[in-house]
């Protein structure tokens, strides 16, 4: 350590200070609260592992392995596995290993669809009643109140009674019932956050209300909101195959896990095992991979998550 | 206190009324008419004209709102457009019964989840937890009709052990007296709650146990099973209350389902033929039913937090 | 005969994610009956966690190494069976925690809580452990200790739940206490009451007392014995007098001198240690402490000094030191500011100074920012500030309309260059005036004007320029940085909000922050988590002075940093404002950062300024008891002056807020109080120049003339 240099004095700016006064910066260990969340968490992995499997069989198997999903062909009905069919077929005659492949990528591209609509909304809208508070947040959260004491599954039997069902369809119907659940924490995450110093610190720069919600508060609730959508995810792959059950999915030649499943049902007690099975297996995994995603991040993040 | 309740119950209020609005206007600005649905699609013009004026359908929607609060109020909620009977009447009769099938599958996942989720809690990171956590996910993500579907697959037509219909008696004394229908519905709707009410006791009661006031137990040298019992146990449980109170609509969700599966006469089955055949009065009455149960739900869910937690119970107001 | 306790070698590893955690190492002592033994360090030296592991009670994945022993009369209590490991702890030692906010269950009675190691360890009956409680409640000094018993914790105050964990601790007479910060979390008059208490308890009971402590004052008066504690082990031992004044290790010397003292000159710098405490997953091979030792050579790097010397004084050090630093080891403020300008800073003058003596005398002084008296007008003045929260719930028909009276009638003035020291205790309403005063929060009543101008009048663009004048410094270094945000964004966040140069300006001026504060340019990239509790307090300071503020609040700026670093910020706060010029509006509990940094001092009570003065006026001559009795109460680094005041200081508690005594609000309190007290409120009256306090029956006597202005606080 040297001694300090007593010269003359001089207006200029000041020259760089020693970094021993204030001590050694810490090793970027812990660089990136992300990737530390993950790396070494068994469980957010394990979920990657198996939703990025899952992708890859959707999206890129049908490259691989070319089928018919758009003929009928009941010559070809209720085949059992082997020979062609690895998995067998359907009533219709469709191969189910590729139907899989088929139905998987329209229940994955859903619960996304479904999950970014939901956040960005749910989120922004949380994160202006939280901070504008009083009178306003009153109001926004008796509307989301409301909307939270009607079980979604009743609103969705109510409005697919009413109109046939669509992708786009349900996608919309699904997002107006699960942008609740992001709003709400996002909102209460908003409130706790609202009263901590940085806060307050951006307010006396002279920053104004939207640039404390957009700079400030979403960024810091991107945990609650990102865990939240990931449930999302999975909450609107199961709600789809419900809907299927009930009988108001979407329509044939349309194809998902829900559907399949719920028509493989109908042959449980027949021995045609590969048409009930090989869906429910899949579109298990794919939802347990999503809430062990979420619910590992959540751990990690420390996020107070309400899941409602 | 005082003041926290009113402000509450008028919170809860304004929430019922939200919920009237929501349900009459989706109904109501929905394109496929009742009419249509009762009368059939070849019904002509006259008909339909006269099925509405006759079910006040042609007055303005404002005046029809009017009626149905009114009516709602004095628990008229019409006739049923498909089953011919006074609404109030239909709901009266299958209540009760989802009160015994939501009842006890409720009582019996929260008497399994919580010590559940104070066992994983305690031996968090370790084989136990590890194991029960996976359950919990692989129970909480299948959908809840195939679960039924597998139980029925098994117990009654593997095994022949169980009916697979739910008790069809009319009273609640009825459908008590018949236990083994009763088990694959409770069975099934209390297991898809187990998940979630055990991941909430098991985070609840890990937040506890980092707690200043356990160590200040074990200081004392309280055994491990009494600091538990006296001071995770309690104070684990509050937060677990709210989201007992919120929990209501899934609980209603799983019935529908259940209730279809196993097919119960319940509210869920109810409404679930009332959505295919447009039976408005029904549809409007049964969600407004679920809505004022839900919201009731969390009233009560936080009336009991106050009641538990003495911050509250003498801090407010 | 064995000695009560017999602590040897115990070490405690702890395996976290981040590999095994030294946390206690090789920690050897012993404590006989009617003892105080004290063990001292900071955050993070192993203190907490060698109390703990006496009791075995041990966080996930701790275990006591192979070799640890602890001997309660003989008796071997490492490796005992949990069920007879319970059967030591709350009945032969017991354990008071730090923070009585969080060590009761909230939802069970203080008598369910007190009665329970009783029925626990005694086997006696119910009524009989619930007598016991009252008993002990009693003899610590709650009052009405059977009306206790049905509360539920937080209907107590904090000084009466840190009593009722003393009671809970003491109910079955322990022979071994152990304290764990007991008075931290409390208010410095609460902790003088309490630390008096236990004393008198020891005695009484004729126990031996652990008390774990990071305060050098609480040492002092407290303890017959200390351990100084760094990097999980022990450094020094010895007898507090001889520790206090011929310590021989390095670390001690420094840690002792970085406290800052009612009676230090306030031009001096405070000596500091530079860097931080190693991390305990991977110690140095070499002696701990080696890397922020001025003395450190190469054997201190490679070579691990044992404890060792006389059995009445055992340190572990290769260079040892003999006694106290200089005063002036820190070097003075003025000397720190040239330093800067030339590439020193006060880190040189502090890293160097002990060695060669005050660094860097004889260089051009540059003089201090314009004296208080040249300015005539003030910079920002407080004028009849009045702030009242109504309390939930108060809305409601036949209800009186309740309100806590946050701030009362306060006026004060700020020249220009001059720090001005807010001191009360908490809930007095210092933070809710340090809001008022930079515009987070409007007054009910009364201006604030930063020169001449009303910032409550002003709206939209103008307010927000104005805000570049009026900056402040908070009291989290955790909360008050936004944690998604790198330093260069934080730092740059003022600049882009107030439009303020280029993109490339901006960065030149970020740049230049950081180095103004003594932060590396690489800082820049990082996250605000990657950062210690001192770093990110130099980060705040430097977004504070990136506007260029005249003036800067600060609210509890050291009071969550360890000894060694609250003087590094508190040199670093004095060198800037001598630089740049700044006002400081500093709000503190700690009289003794307040005196340091301040030029005047005004003492708040319950929401009303009760004694304004210059810092060496009230300090000497306080006018006000409250002011009194509040100096009376801080601990003193110094063995025989705090023994000497014990049982000093202020009786009883704020009161509360929302109903405060009519009159004068410290009645309830004051030791001089008669009835006029409770019928007239007193007025502000004149001790001497720019020296105000509101008293009926002041310590000193009025100044001849009062004149009525003095009300404006104007010197």
């Amino acid at each position: 350590m040297t001694a300090a240099d007593p010269g003359p004095v001089a207006a200029g700016p000041p020259v760089p200070g020693r970094p021993a006064e204030a001590g050694p910066l810490t090793a970027p260990a812990a660089r990136r609260p992300w990737a530390a969340a993950l790396a070494g968490n068994r469980r957010a992995l394990a979920g990657l592992v198996l939703i990025a499997l899952i992708a890859l069989f959707c999206f890129a198997g049908p490259l691989l392995y070319r089928t018919d999903q758009v003929t009928v062909h009941l010559d070809l009905a209720q085949l059992p596995p082997g020979g062609g069919h690895p998995l067998g077929t359907d009533a219709n005659g469709y191969d189910v290993l590729g139907r899989l492949m088929a139905g998987g990528r329209s229940s994955l591209e859903l619960g996304l669809a479904v999950a970014v609509a939901t956040t960005v909304f749910g989120t922004l809208y949380g994160a202006f009643a939280g901070y504008l508070g009083g009178i306003a947040d009153a109001l926004m959260m008796r509307a989301v109140d409301t909307f939270l004491a009607v079980p979604g599954l009743v609103l969705l039997l109510i409005m697919v009674s009413m109109f046939t069902p669509t992708l786009p369809g349900i996608v919309l119907l699904l997002s107006l019932l699960s942008w609740l659940s992001p709003a709400r924490l996002v909102r209460g995450e908003v409130l706790t956050l609202r009263t901590r110093e940085f806060v307050q610190a951006a307010r006396m720069m002279g920053g104004t209300g939207p640039r404390v919600v957009l700079r400030h508060l979403v960024p810091n609730a991107a945990g609650v909101v990102i865990v939240s959508a990931t449930f999302t995810v999975a909450d609107s792959i199961l709600m789809l195959s419900t809907l299927s059950f009930l009988g108001l999915g979407l329509p044939p030649p349309h194809a998902d896990w829900g559907t399949m499943l719920t028509g493989g049902l109908d042959f449980l007690y027949d021995g045609s095992w590969w048409l009930v099975y090989p869906p429910a297996v899949i579109l298990i995994a794919t939802v347990v991979a999503f809430n062990l995603l979420g619910d590992a991040l959540h751990d990690a993040l420390d996020v107070r998550l309400q899941r409602t | 206190m005082t003041a926290y309740l009113l402000r509450r119950t008028g919170q809860a209020i304004v929430v019922v009324i939200g919920v009237m609005v929501l349900t009459f206007a989706l109904i109501h600005l929905a394109p496929g008419s009742a009419a249509r649905a009762t009368l059939g699609t070849k019904a002509t013009a006259e008909r339909i004209a006269v099925f509405n004026a006759a079910n006040g359908l042609n007055r303005p929607l404002a005046a029809q709102f009017a009626t149905f609060v009114k009516q709602a109020a004095e628990g008229n909620f019409g006739t049923s457009y498909s089953l011919h009977e006074p609404v109030s009447t239909l709901i009266a009769q299958r209540l009760p019964r989802d009160a015994v099938l939501l009842g006890l599958s409720t009582l019996l996942a929260l008497l399994v989840a919580l010590p559940m989720g104070v066992y994983q809690a305690v031996r968090r990171g370790r084989a136990g937890d590890h194991m029960l956590t996976v359950l919990s996910f692989v129970l909480y993500s299948m959908p809840d009709f195939f679960f039924g579907l597998l139980l029925v697959a098994l117990f009654s037509v593997q095994l022949h052990l169980l009916p697979s219909q739910a008790p069809q008696a009319q009273s609640v004394g009825g459908v008590l007296a018949d236990p083994k229908a009763l088990v694959l519905p409770v069975v099934t709707l209390a297991l898809v709650s187990l998940a979630s009410f055990s991941r909430y006791m098991r985070s609840s009661a890990i937040g506890v146990l980092a707690q200043d006031h356990v160590l200040v137990a074990r200081a004392k040298g309280l055994p491990e099973h009494l600091v538990l019992r006296r001071h995770v146990l309690r104070n684990a449980l509050l937060p677990v209350i709210t989201v007992l109170g919120l929990a209501a609509p899934a609980i209603v969700t799983g019935a529908v389902i259940a209730e279809s599966v196993f097919n119960y006469p319940g509210m869920g089955l109810l409404f679930y033929q009332a959505a295919t055949s447009k039976d408005y009065p029904i549809l409007l009455a049964s969600t407004l039913v679920v809505g004022v149960a839900t919201v009731l739900g969390s009233l009560l869910a936080d009336i009991a937090y106050t009641l538990l937690d003495p911050r509250i119970r003498y801090d407010r107001g | 005969m064995p000695p009560l306790l017999d602590v040897r070698n115990l070490t405690t590893h702890i395996r976290t994610g981040r590999g095994t955690v030294r946390a206690v190492q090789d920690v050897s002592f012993t404590l006989e009956a009617g003892e105080t033994l004290g063990l001292v360090g900071e955050s993070g030296c192993g203190k907490s966690m060698t109390g703990l592991s006496l009791l075995g009670l041990l966080p996930p994945g701790g275990t006591l190494v192979e070799g640890s022993s602890v001997r309660l009369d003989g008796r071997e209590l490492v490796g005992l069976p949990d069920r007879e490991l319970r059967t030591v702890r709350g009945n032969d030692i017991a354990m008071v925690f730090q923070d009585p906010m969080t060590s009761l269950d909230p939802t069970k009675t203080i008598g369910h809580q007190v009665a329970e190691p009783v029925l626990l360890h005694r086997g006696v009956s119910r009524a009989a452990a619930r007598e016991r409680a009252v008993e002990v409640l009693g003899l610590v000094g709650l009052p009405q200790p059977r009306r206790r018993l049905s509360d539920y914790p937080h209907q107590l105050s904090g000084g009466q739940r840190q009593r009722a964990l003393i009671a809970m601790a003491l109910a079955n007479e322990p022979r071994v206490l152990i304290a764990d910060e007991p008075t931290t979390a409390l208010d410095v008059t609460i902790q003088a009451q309490i630390l008096a208490l236990l004393a008198d308890l020891r005695a009484r009971l004729g126990m031996a007392m652990i008390l774990i402590t990071h305060d050098m004052g609480v040492t002092a008066g407290n303890t017959d014995r200390v351990n100084v504690m760094y990097a999980g082990r022990i450094a020094e031992s010895t007898g507090t007098d001889r520790l206090f004044s011929r310590m021989r290790h390095p670390y001690t010397q420094r840690l002792l001198a970085s406290v800052p003292r009612l009676t230090q000159d306030p031009a001096l710098l405070l000596p500091t240690i530079p860097g931080l405490p190693p991390d305990l997953a991977d110690p140095p091979t070499g002696c701990r402490f080696a890397d922020r030792c001025p003395y450190a050579t190469a054997r201190c790097r490679a070579e691990e000094p044992q404890l060792d010397g006389t059995a009445e004084h055992r340190f572990a050090c290769w260079h040892p030191v003999d006694g106290p630093a200089p005063a002036e080891i820190g070097g003075k403020v003025a000397d720190a500011v040239a330093g800067a300008a030339t590439g020193g800073g006060e880190g040189a003058a502090a890293t160097t100074g002990l060695a060669e003596g005050p660094a860097a005398a004889g260089t051009v002084v540059r003089p201090r920012a314009p004296e208080p008296a040249a300015a005539a007008a003030p910079l920002l003045e407080a004028r009849g500030l009045v702030r009242e929260y109504p309390l939930r719930g108060s809305w409601l028909p036949g209800r009186d309309r309740r309100v806590v009276h946050a701030v009362s009638d306060v006026s004060f003035t700020l020249a220009r260059g001059e720090t001005f020291g807010l001191v009360g205790e908490s809930g007095c309403g210092k933070t809710t005036l340090g809001r008022l005063l930079v515009g987070l929060d409007r007054p009910d009543a009364g201006a604030v004007t930063l020169e001449g101008t009303d910032i409550g009048t002003l709206r939209g663009g103008e307010l927000r320029r104005r805000r570049r004048d009026l900056q402040m410094v908070f009291q989290d270094p955790f909360s008050s940085l936004d944690p998604r945000m790198r330093v260069s964004a934080v730092l740059r966040e003022p600049l882009r909000i107030q439009g303020i140069g280029t993109a490339r300006e901006q960065r030149a001026r970020v740049a230049e922050l950081m180095a103004e504060v003594g932060l590396p340019e690489r800082g820049l990239d990082l996250f605000p988590h990657e950062f210690s509790g001192g770093q990110r307090q130099r980060v705040g300071l430097a977004r504070a002075l990136a506007l260029t503020p005249k003036v800067i609040v600060a609210d509890e700026p050291v009071s969550a940093l360890d000894v060694s670093v609250r003087a590094q910020v508190l040199n670093l706060m004095k060198r800037l404002q001598a630089a740049h010029g700044l006002s400081y509006v500093v709000i503190s509990h700690d009289l003794a950062v307040v005196r340091h940094l301040a030029d005047r001092i005004g003492v708040m009570y319950l929401g009303r300024l009760v004694e304004v003065g210059t810092a060496a006026e009230v300090h000497r001559r306080p006018a006000h008891p409250y002011t009194a009795g509040l100096l009376a109460a801080v601990p003193v680094p110094d063995p025989a002056q705090e023994r000497a005041k014990r049982g000093a200081g202020i009786g009883g508690e704020l009161p509360d807020p929302a109903a405060p005594p009519s009159g004068c609000r410290f009645r309830t309190r004051c030791p001089l109080a008669q009835e006029r007290c409770a019928r007239e409120e007193p007025a502000l009256r004149s001790f001497g120049p720019g020296h105000t306090a509101a008293c009926h029956f002041p310590l000193v006597a009025p100044a001849a003339d009062s004149p009525s202005d003095v009300a404006a606080g104007r010197p």
